[in-house]
Order: structure tokens, then C-alpha cells, then sequence
């Protein structure tokens, strides 16, 4: 069906379109939103072509292969550096390529009623997009960091016009501080093309030299290009520019940051520093682990302090983002499968509570959990799916990140045998902190703190994507092979440069 | 040596001089003082389209010079030849709204022919003393140029500064360069090199001598490119010159200095370069680091421009101690990128300036609103001047900070690293004081009157920006020519 169609550039091209058009719209700006969904959607169901065309073997499919990439497209691009355009898609980058088409769509449709500067708004939405997407299909370093800093402006922009009242500050320092960390990327990617000296930025031919780098190079380029990639995980130390951005941020530049942007780092780690470097992964799976587990506790912690809903949804997500970091450091199938899988379900329940805190912002015009209660009196519909997506959240069996945090647990058991108590004894934190916002903020007397009386249920445009990714998480929850018999041969690719799965 | 091959050696520069001649003869014929811009254009948009013909085309082939003081085939000469001539494009459309109704534009467009006329004299000189003429030709028509708006104080206080630092720093270059002839018997830049074998101890009893001169010529040329500790005039001649001048001195008269630079240091100095490697290090890492700290507290857009140009001096001067082939070409990229990317941003305040705004950080707010045009040519220009990809500035760092980390590469020292990571930080703090331009234009209300940028400057500024987009995107060629420039250069000796 796909077979000489260059898919994936079609579907970073859709958004790309969308966006000139949205941005050119001039007085007609009231139609902003209509283009963009209309754009994102088409992307949705490219990506969705490309899912079902997608070969759990990928010797087996009828698409363009090449060494497991599918969809394979190359072309020359800078020749002189050896720069190319080269995009292909795995079992690895699959699932978070249709996530980042899925939750485009969704925040599109959330936005509906912004009526500030819409077509700028949504404009960078899509630009935003092209970014994310180009990130999790480069497979050509100069590339993949083009895309990778691409995504910085649009969501600056965010933070900068439409966010709160601490936007200013929130913007810059979301700016600067993960620049800074791409930067660190960037040193590391000039090493590793001087150091490879094949004259070209592919990903795969650097790692097919960089594999025999001398452990003490590999070890000191890992640890560069870790710090990059963990900064925008985010990971302990490097955190304290997210709940900033994230409480400042609009609703949908939450949703895609938490949903998408972190991703990225979780990506990058496991698409580009551990294969390429094999022997610096396994002397730093230790302080991997490590910092893994330190972000579950930390930020699990700092949540039952939090009375603000949205800063305690940012924190949360140091803590399960630290479940990707710890599965992939376990360097067994289990364990680096169960962290990409805690990807895509992190970025599904992480959109639904960003999604429902703004709808409380939206409704109450607060977010502080003392000033609410018994919200669900008067909202039954947002009490329900903000109940789901907390039991989602905090592992509930049956829905999605269960799975995820169950397998990173085994691999860790296996590993690391009885360690593994530590980060087990967070997830009672997280079940704490979830339990007790919703008990103080849904549940309970009707708050008379704020006026309730003009109080509504949610509108169609946010109870309808909220409803589509909770119907997933349950989707996902119950048949999660669904996903992991994408991810697990790419994984085993990958694991073979360890030594076996 | 016959006349024709002089005559042939020359011709770029004996066209501008004769069209910087006959402009102000114009001015008196000439009500319509934009035909004296028209004219203006006609030697720079000539001459440019001669160079790229050559260059990027393979037409013609220009032929060698016999005459050993200057070199007519080089593609590094071209390039930088043709850097000069495209600024001094843009230069002149901005011009023509800015001083629409100044008196004497005949002069003003004489003088930035003549100014560009020195500067490709730097880019084919292959003697230090043509290096010298090039330099005074250029300095002394932009000190002029300065001071065009004599009844305007700040403008008269620029042109006064210039002209005195202009001088000191002439006059260290020559003294330099007269005891460089007396340690090596020569001025040409090539011979030089051959004579100083090894390093300074070579010079058995006139090590000092060759020390010092390097010092003076560093000094001299320092001045001109504005690093730190020589940097205290850009700013107020920036602030104070005529916006689209600033933009000349920024984008071309500093490229000039590196032009210089890269002859001195790369062909009459390299046997020396552990001598002095070290020292420009040093140089290179100030430059910058105090470039950007200044800049953060400036207020005046105009002077924020300046000082992020003496941070750009910074990293363009990794380029020598690094010192290899891809350096070369990095920071002659970098040249080409930066010149389109700052002169652009001094247009747009000129063409902000032509519409009766102001230059200060406070103007620029609420111009997304005022002027959308305007507004996103100056981000763009500003997120490339920052680094950010898919832009210009993006693609020339990459090349230029990666030569320090192929240089810190075995054999190498291993120290060059940290001029990367020095650079590479500088890049991180200067997208403050841009985003923070960027957060006035889009995200502080100011005045809702919409305003409209005379036409020429738009043209220019849309030059500017197509070169930027464009060298961001599509950058292969270009990379080559600057790749081969950079072999012949280090490769050949210079001239005869």
C-alpha cells in the first residue's frame, strides 16, 4: 500500500503546510483552529497508515526497509559535511510518532475556545509538531538536532504570550536552560562525527564505528549526551525548569510539553547514546539507575507538598519519567522495552491531567487544591475523568502505565534484586498524593471558597479528547502487546551490542 | 609587467573608485538624489555578479596577477570580496530613506563605494602594505561616514572617538609592520613566512623584536575587528554613526580586520603560532565572554548590536589558534553568515527609524502588531545571530565550533576543546539578551499605529533575509567554496 510513497516526510510536510496556511490567515483568523485541526488530523491518519503498514518483522514488510528502519528515505543534503536527510521509523520511535500526531490533534481540538492572537497560537502548535515529529524520524545526527532545537521557539512563544502570570521569567528560563543542554548535544555529536571520521552525520554509520570508540572516549561522550538528553527528561538535578514551564504554560503547551518534549529525551538516550556507545551506556547504567530512582522519590515527594493541581501533575512527571531512565539502565529486554512503553504511557495520562487541570483552571479560575471541593456535585463529568486519570497515573492494574511500571519493577528485581523496594515504596507516595488531591478537590462538601454558583460541567471540546485518551488508557492498559510487539525486536536489535537481551 | 595585467588586477576596485568618483559629480547635476543610490548599486551589484560568475558558476576565470602585491584568482580573496560588495548592497538600499533628506549624498554614497573599495584591497592584498592602504582606505572613508550627521551630537562624538582609536590602531599596525621588515628583510606576507623558520628564538638576537611586532600587529588589528581589551569604541560609533554605517562597520569593516588577521597570522605568522596560539586563545574567550555580559544590560538595541558583534569577534578568533584548513573555512562561513545576519538587524532599526521609532529596547514593543513584516525579519535574524536552527548562524557555528573540537582531536591540543565549550556557553548566554528583543516585539503591548518601511529598505532587508533563511536550509555550496578557499589558502603561499 505505502510502498513507494515517502510517508514520513509527508506527515512532517502535512504540519508544515498547516502552519504557513494558519499563520497566513490574516483577518480570517477566526478559522485558525478549523485549518489546524483539519491538518493535524490528516497527519493522525497518515501516521496511522504508517502503523498499519508497519511490519512487526521488518524483514517482513513491503515498505522500503534498511537494517530495521522502515519507511527508509535518504537523501543528499549538505554533501561537502556529509550531511543528509535520512528518515526511517522502528519499533522504537512507532509508538511515540503516532502519540505526537494523536496529541497534536487532541490539544488542537482542547484550544478551541482560545480566542487570543488564535492564529499564531495554533500556527505554532503545528510548527511544534513538524519539530517533535522530525525529532522521532531523523536518523541523521545534524538533522535530528535541527529538529530538535526547532521545537524551542514555538513552545517559547507559548509560554511567552499566552501563559501566566509568571510567563516572562517561565519563558526565558525554559529557553535557555534547555538550550544549554542541547548545546552539551551538540559538543557531543561533533565529537562523535570527528572521532568516527566517515565524513558523514548518519546516525547508523556512526554507530557502527563508534561502537569500537575506546571505553574512556565512550564513557566521556555518553556522559555529555546523557546530561543533554536527561536535562529534557527531565531528571533530578536538572528538573527545576519544568514545573516553572509547566505552571506557566497554556493548557496545551502542557500537554504537548509533558507529553512530547520529555519524550524526546527519553528518546534520544535510547535511540542515539546507548547503541552508539554501548560500552560508556553500561559503565554509566549504574548512575543511570541511580538517578533514576532518585527522580521517582524526589519527585513523588515534592508532589504531597504541592497545593497548586498543575505544579503537582509537573512534579509527578519527574517521577515517572525517572521509571524510563531506571528501566533502561536494568540493560535487559524487559527492562529497556518497559521504558519506552512507560514513554507512550506517560505522554497518554500526563495529556489527561494536564487537560484536566486546565479545566479546573478553566471552570474554578483556581487550581489551588485548598480553595476547591466537592467539585463533583456540580461537575460530574470532569470528576469522573480526572478520577480515571489519576488511577491511571498512579498504576492502577488494567490501565496503561501499570504495565509499564510493573515490568520496569521485574527487570529492576532481576537486576538488582532487593533494591528494587525503593522505588516501589514511591508509588505508595504517588497513590498519597493522587488520592489526596482528588479526595480534597472533587470529592467532599462544596467548596464556598470560590463562587460555584454559574459553576459548568465540562464542554464538548474537553470532555471529548479527555474521553479518547482515558478509552486508550484502558485500551492499552488491558492488551499493552499491542505495543510491545512493536517495540520488543528493536529492542533486541539494540540489546545485542550489550551482549545479549 | 605590463599595464593591461595591472589594469586587469585592479578592475574591481578601479570601478568602484571611478564610480565613487562620479557620484558626487551627479549630486550637482541631480535633483532626484535616488539616482545618486542607483548609481551607487551599479558598481557593487556589478562587480558581485562578475564575482559569483567566477566563483560559483565556473564562467570566467580571472587572470592571475602579475603585479606581487595583490592576488586576483584566490577564492578566498573572492569571498571576502564578495561579502564586502553584498553589505555594502544592502547598505545602500537602507540608505536611501535613512538620508533622503540630508544634504550631501553625493559624498555618502562616494564614501561607502570608497570604503568598500579598501576593504577588497585587504581581501587581495598579498604584502603588509597593502594591507595597510586597504585598512586607511576603508577606515578613513567610514570615519567620514561616522560623522555624515556632523550637527548631531552623537554622531560627531562617534566620528571623533573612531577617528582617534582608527588612528592609534593604525599606527600600532605600522609600526608592527616596519619591524617585521626589519626582522624578516620583507613586507610580502608570504616571503615573511618563509623567513621565519621555527619560532621566535629563530631570530637569533631580534626574538624580541619579532614578539613585540606580533603584539602591535595583534593590537592594530584588534582595534579594527573590536576584541576586548580593544573594543571600548564600537559601541558608542555604533550608537552614534547613522544606523545603516553601523551596519557597514558591523558586517563588513570588521571582516575586513579578519581578512587581515587570517593573512598575517595563517601565512607570514604560522611557524610562529605556539608562539602566539595561546595569547589569542585568551583573546578569543574574553572577546566573547565580555561581549555578551555587556550586552545583557544594554538597553539601546543599537548598542545590545554592537556589543554582540565584539561577542561574534570571539568566536570568529577561535578560528586562529585552532588554525587548520576547516577552521579557516568555519570562520570565513561564519564571515559570509554574520555579515548578512547583522547587517539585517541593523536595517530593520533603520528601517524602524525611517518610520519614526526609536532604537531603544522600549520601541520595539508591540512591534509583531506594528509592523509583522519588520517584527520576524528581526527575530529571524536575531534567532540566527543566537545559533538557533534552521537559520544561517545555526549552520556557520556548527562548522566554526567544530573545528575547535576536531582540533583538540589527536594529534592535537587537547585544550582547544574548551574553546568549543567556551563558545558553545557564550552561544546559550547571548540568546538572552535576543530572546528578551524578541519578548518586547511579540509579547509587551506598545503603540497599535501600524507602520510601513519604505520600500528600499525593505529591499534590503529582505536580501538579507533570503540569505539568511537560505544559507540556513541550503548551505552545501557555499560550505565547498569556503572548504576550498580555506585549502588554497593555507595550502599555496600567498602571492608570488
Amino acid at each position: 500500500m505505502l510502498e513507494n510513497v515517502p510517508i514520513l516526510s509527508l506527515v512532517i510536510l502535512v504540519p508544515l503546510i498547516g502552519a504557513f496556511l494558519t499563520l497566513g490567515l490574516g483577518r480570517h483568523e477566526k478559522y485558525a483552529k478549523v485549518v489546524a485541526l483539519a491538518f493535524s488530523t490528516v497527519a493522525f491518519v497518515l501516521s496511522l497508515m504508517v502503523t498499519y503498514a508497519f511490519a512487526t518483522d521488518p524483514a517482513g514488510s513491503s515498505a522500503s526497509h534498511h537494517n530495521g528502519y522502515q519507511f527508509y528515505e535518504e537523501y543528499a543534503w549538505v554533501e561537502t559535511l556529509g550531511i543528509s536527510y535520512i528518515v526511517g521509523i522502528d519499533g522504537i520511535s512507532l509508538p511515540l510518532f503516532v502519540l505526537t500526531t494523536l496529541l497534536c490533534m487532541l490539544a488542537i481540538l482542547f484550544s478551541w475556545d482560545t480566542d487570543k492572537r488564535p492564529k499564531e497560537y495554533f500556527g505554532l502548535m503545528l510548527i511544534l509538531e513538524v519539530g517533535v515529529l522530525g525529532v522521532f524520524v531523523s536518523l541523521d545526527y545534524f538533522m535530528f538536532y535541527v529538529f530538535w532545537e526547532v521545537v524551542l521557539i514555538p513552545m517559547y512563544f507559548m509560554i511567552g504570550i499566552w501563559g501566566g502570570p509568571r510567563k516572562d521569567y517561565a519563558a526565558i528560563k525554559f529557553f535557555i536552560y534547555t538550550h544549554v543542554a542541547s548545546l552539551a548535544l551538540l559538543i557531543a555529536i561533533m565529537a562523535m562525527y570527528f572521532e568516527a571520521g566517515l565524513q558523514t552525520f548518519s546516525m547508523e554509520a556512526i554507530a557502527a564505528e563508534s561502537v569500537g570508540f575506546a571505553k574512556g572516549v565512550q564513557v566521556a561522550i555518553f556522559a555529555v549526551m546523557f546530561f543533554g538528553f536527561g536535562v529534557k527528561l527531565p531528571m533530578v538535578p536538572f528538573h527545576t525548569w519544568l514545573p516553572d514551564a509547566h505552571v506557566e504554560a497554556p493548557t496545551a503547551g502542557s500537554v504537548l510539553l509533558a507529553g512530547l518534549l520529555l519524550k524526546m529525551g527519553g528518546y534520544g538516550i535510547i535511540r542515539v547514546a546507548m547503541p552508539s556507545l554501548p560500552a560508556g551506556a553500561s559503565e554509566m547504567a549504574i548512575v543511570m539507575a541511580i538517578i533514576g530512582v532518585v527522580s521517582i522519590v524526589y519527585g513523588g515527594m515534592v508532589c504531597l507538598a504541592q497545593t497548586d493541581l498543575k505544579k503537582m501533575v509537573a512534579y509527578s512527571s519527574v517521577s515517572h519519567m525517572g521509571f524510563v531512565l531506571l528501566g533502561y539502565a536494568t540493560l535487559t529486554q524487559v527492562g529497556v522495552v518497559a521504558g519506552v512503553f512507560q514513554m507512550f504511557a506517560h505522554g497518554l495520562v500526563t495529556a489527561i491531567l494536564f487537560m484536566m487541570c486546565g479545566v479546573v483552571q478553566h471552570k474554578c479560575g483556581t487550581r489551588l487544591i485548598p480553595q476547591l471541593g466537592g467539585l463533583a456535585k456540580k461537575m460530574p463529568i470532569a470528576a469522573a475523568l480526572m478520577t480515571a486519570g489519576f488511577l491511571a497515573s498512579l498504576g492502577l492494574p488494567g490501565l496503561v502505565s501499570f504495565a509499564a511500571e510493573f515490568m520496569v519493577f521485574y527487570a529492576t528485581f532481576v537486576k538488582w534484586s532487593l533494591w528494587v523496594f525503593v522505588p516501589i515504596a514511591a508509588v505508595a507516595v504517588t497513590a498519597a498524593y493522587y488520592l489526596w488531591a482528588l479526595q480534597r478537590s472533587m470529592f467532599g462538601p462544596l467548596t464556598d471558597r470560590i463562587d460555584t454558583s454559574h459553576l459548568k460541567d465540562m464542554d464538548w471540546f474537553e470532555y471529548v479528547p479527555v474521553g479518547v485518551l482515558v478509552a486508550l488508557t484502558a485500551v492499552f492498559g488491558v492488551f499493552p502487546a499491542l505495543i510491545f510487539s512493536r517495540i520488543d525486536p528493536a529492542v533486541e536489535i539494540l540489546l545485542r551490542l550489550f551482549g545479549g537481551g | 609587467m605590463d599595464v593591461s595585467n595591472v589594469l586587469e588586477s585592479l578592475m574591481p576596485q578601479l570601478v568602484l573608485v571611478l564610480f565613487a568618483l562620479v557620484i558626487p559629480a551627479l549630486d550637482y547635476l541631480l535633483k532626484d538624489k535616488r539616482v545618486l543610490a542607483a548609481a551607487a548599486l551599479i558598481p557593487l551589484i556589478g562587480v558581485s555578479m562578475a564575482v559569483v560568475s567566477w566563483m560559483f558558476f565556473d564562467v570566467w576565470t580571472p587572470p592571475a596577477s602579475e603585479i606581487p602585491l595583490v592576488e586576483t584568482d584566490s577564492l578566498f580573496s573572492g569571498l571576502f570580496t564578495l561579502v564586502f560588495l553584498a553589505v555594502g548592497v544592502i547598505v545602500v538600499l537602507a540608505s536611501v530613506d535613512f538620508v533622503g533628506k540630508d544634504r550631501n549624498q553625493g559624498e555618502y554614497y562616494s564614501l561607502i563605494l570608497l570604503a568598500v573599495t579598501g576593504m577588497t584591497l585587504v581581501a587581495a592584498a598579498t604584502d603588509l602594505f597593502v594591507i595597510f592602504v586597504g585598512l586607511e582606505i576603508a577606515g578613513i572613508s567610514s570615519f567620514a561616514l561616522s560623522g555624515f550627521r556632523k550637527r548631531e551630537k552623537r554622531s560627531a562624538e562617534a566620528a571623533t572617538k573612531y577617528f582617534i582609536v582608527g588612528g592609534l590602531s593604525s599606527a600600532l599596525t605600522l609600526f608592527g609592520i616596519s619591524l617585521f621588515y626589519g626582522v624578516a628583510g620583507t613586507t610580502n606576507i608570504a616571503s615573511m613566512g618563509a623567513a621565519m623558520d621555527g619560532t621566535f628564538s629563530a631570530f637569533e638576537g631580534s626574538e624580541s623584536v619579532a614578539m613585540l611586532a606580533t603584539v602591535l600587529v595583534l593590537a592594530g588589528f584588534g582595534f579594527k575587528v573590536a576584541a576586548v581589551p580593544f573594543h571600548m569604541w564600537a559601541p558608542d560609533v555604533y550608537e552614534g554613526a547613522p544606523t545603516p554605517i553601523s551596519g557597514l562597520l558591523a558586517a563588513a569593516s570588521k571582516k575586513m580586520g579578519f581578512a587581515a588577521f587570517f593573512k598575517v597570522f595563517l601565512i607570514g605568522l604560522l611557524v610562529t603560532k605556539t608562539d602566539w596560539e595561546v595569547a589569542i586563545a585568551l583573546l578569543a574567550v574574553i572577546t566573547m565572554t565580555v561581549g555578551n555580559l555587556i550586552a545583557v544590560s544594554q538597553t539601546n538595541v543599537k548598542r545590545m548590536l554592537a556589543y554582540s558583534s565584539i561577542a561574534q569577534a570571539g568566536y570568529l578568533l577561535i578560528a586562529l589558534p585552532v588554525g587548520t584548513q576547516y577552521a579557516v573555512a568555519g570562520a570565513m562561513f561564519h564571515i559570509i553568515t554574520h555579515a548578512f545576519m547583522k547587517s539585517g538587524a541593523f536595517m530593520v532599526v533603520a528601517g524602524m527609524s525611517a518610520c519614526g521609532i526609536g532604537e531603544k529596547l522600549e520601541d520595539f514593543k508591540g512591534l509583531g502588531r506594528r509592523s509583522p513584516f519588520l517584527a520576524l525579519a528581526m527575530a529571524l535574524f536575531l534567532l540566527s545571530l543566537a545559533g538557533i536552527p534552521p537559520l544561517a548562524g545555526f549552520a556557520s557555528k556548527f562548522v566554526l565550533f567544530s573545528s575547535a573540537v576536531y582540533g583538540s582531536m589527536d594529534p592535537g591540543p587537547g585544550w582547544l576543546i574548551w574553546l568549543a565549550v567556551a563558545a558553545v556557553l557564550n552561544s546559550a548566554l547571548s540568546l538572552y539578551y535576543y530572546a528578551r528583543v524578541i519578548k518586547y516585539m511579540y509579547m509587551e503591548k506598545g503603540s497599535e499605529e501600524k507602520v510601513r518601511p519604505p520600500r528600499a529598505s525593505t529591499a534590503a532587508i529582505v536580501i538579507a533575509l533570503f540569505m539568511t533563511i537560505l544559507l540556513g536550509v541550503y548551505f552545501d555550496a557555499v560550505v565547498g567554496l569556503c572548504l576550498r578557499a580555506a585549502e588554497a589558502f593555507m595550502d599555496l603561499p600567498l602571492g608570488i
